[in-house]
């Protein structure tokens, strides 16, 4: 790889390099790894992390039953606000993770979650812009 | 030595969650039972297909592989336990194979079905894996996305605080894996 940071699309971004650099699983439930820009999804009884300049929105909604819903949508080439570029032909002939939701108990911790992810996100996209900007 | 080999703490996962028990191996086959009782699951070693090691967070992951039929997921192994394990099973004819974990934290990749398992590998790692038999219902969106909606797990053994419901991919026009439809799950 090169370690150029100046030249590093947000694309290139990993959110772990080791395995056993990813925290263990406490509660089978999302979590946000701030220190790594990580969000870890629980699926089928592991914990899954995505980058977060992966994702594109975040968004919950509770029903009656005071039961919540989190919606996260990834971001995928040819989309209206992330149109075909270097890195998405970089990437040709892949499958795109588009879109995850799950279903919570706790909505307190699905906002907490939607919070973490939109704050977490805001930040790295401007390190990123910034980053972007001052190479040119 | 005495035929079969034991393992405590040895965790059960799947669509639920993950659940503690006891894991014997033998000659005659896979027996894991949940601590305190209940669930349990046997595997007769004629219906055993292939089996496949992976490293995951801290501790190791054993897959094995049911003619016909499901995965069955037992994490918990120490690093030592691998060549125990490996050994046994190769003098029983079969050698597992070693898997890797992609922990790069990337939504693109590849989806690998396998049975009814869906993998979403990255790089040629594996980054999950799904059963194709808890959906309940397949939908294709426009001419790119494929969405799929997971039963309501309703189990005893459902131990998750957040339950997985759908998933979407997004196959780019560009994506020369799948011509036509008729292997989209």
């Amino acid at each position: 790889g090169d370690n150029r940071a100046t030249s590093k699309a947000s694309s290139d971004l990993v959110a772990y390099k080791n395995v056993n650099d990813v925290p263990p699983a406490r509660d089978l439930m999302i979590q946000i790894d701030q220190k790594n820009e990580a969000v870890l999804l629980p699926i089928y009884g592991s914990m899954v992390p995505f980058h977060v300049s992966t994702i594109r929105t975040v968004s919950s909604q509770q029903d009656t039953n005071r039961t919540c819903y989190i919606r996260i949508i990834f971001n995928v080439p040819g989309s209206a606000f992330n149109p075909h570029d270097s890195n998405s032909l970089k990437h040709q002939g892949a499958t795109y993770l588009k879109e995850v939701s799950f279903r919570s108990k706790d909505p307190r911790h699905i906002s907490e979650v939607v919070q973490l992810i939109k704050t977490l996100r805001r930040h790295v996209m401007a390190r990123e812009s910034e980053r972007a900007e001052r190479a040119t | 030595m005495t035929d079969g080999l034991q393992f405590n703490n040895i965790f059960l996962g799947g669509r639920g969650g993950t659940n503690p028990g006891h894991l014997k191996i033998s000659s005659g086959g896979i027996l894991w039972k949940k601590q305190g009782g209940g669930k349990a699951v046997e595997v007769d070693r004629a219906d055993i297909v292939g089996v496949t090691w992976m490293k995951v967070p801290r501790t190791n992951q054993l897959s094995v592989l049911i003619k016909g039929g499901p995965w069955y997921k037992f994490t918990g192994f120490r690093d030592q336990d691998l060549s125990t394990l490996t050994n046994f099973f190769q003098s029983h004819g079969i050698t597992p194979e070693e898997k890797q974990l992609s922990v790069s934290g990337r939504n693109w990749g590849e989806v690998d079905l396998n049975g009814n398992m869906l993998t979403f590998l990255v790089g040629s790692k594996q980054a999950f894996e799904v059963s194709l038999a808890d959906v309940s219902q397949t939908q294709m969106q426009g001419k790119n996305d494929v969405i799929l909606e997971f039963h309501v797990d309703d189990t005893t053994g459902a131990n998750e605080k957040d339950s997985l419901m759908e998933l979407s991919f997004h196959i780019p026009n560009n994506n020369t894996q799948y011509i036509g439809d008729e292997n989209r799950p």
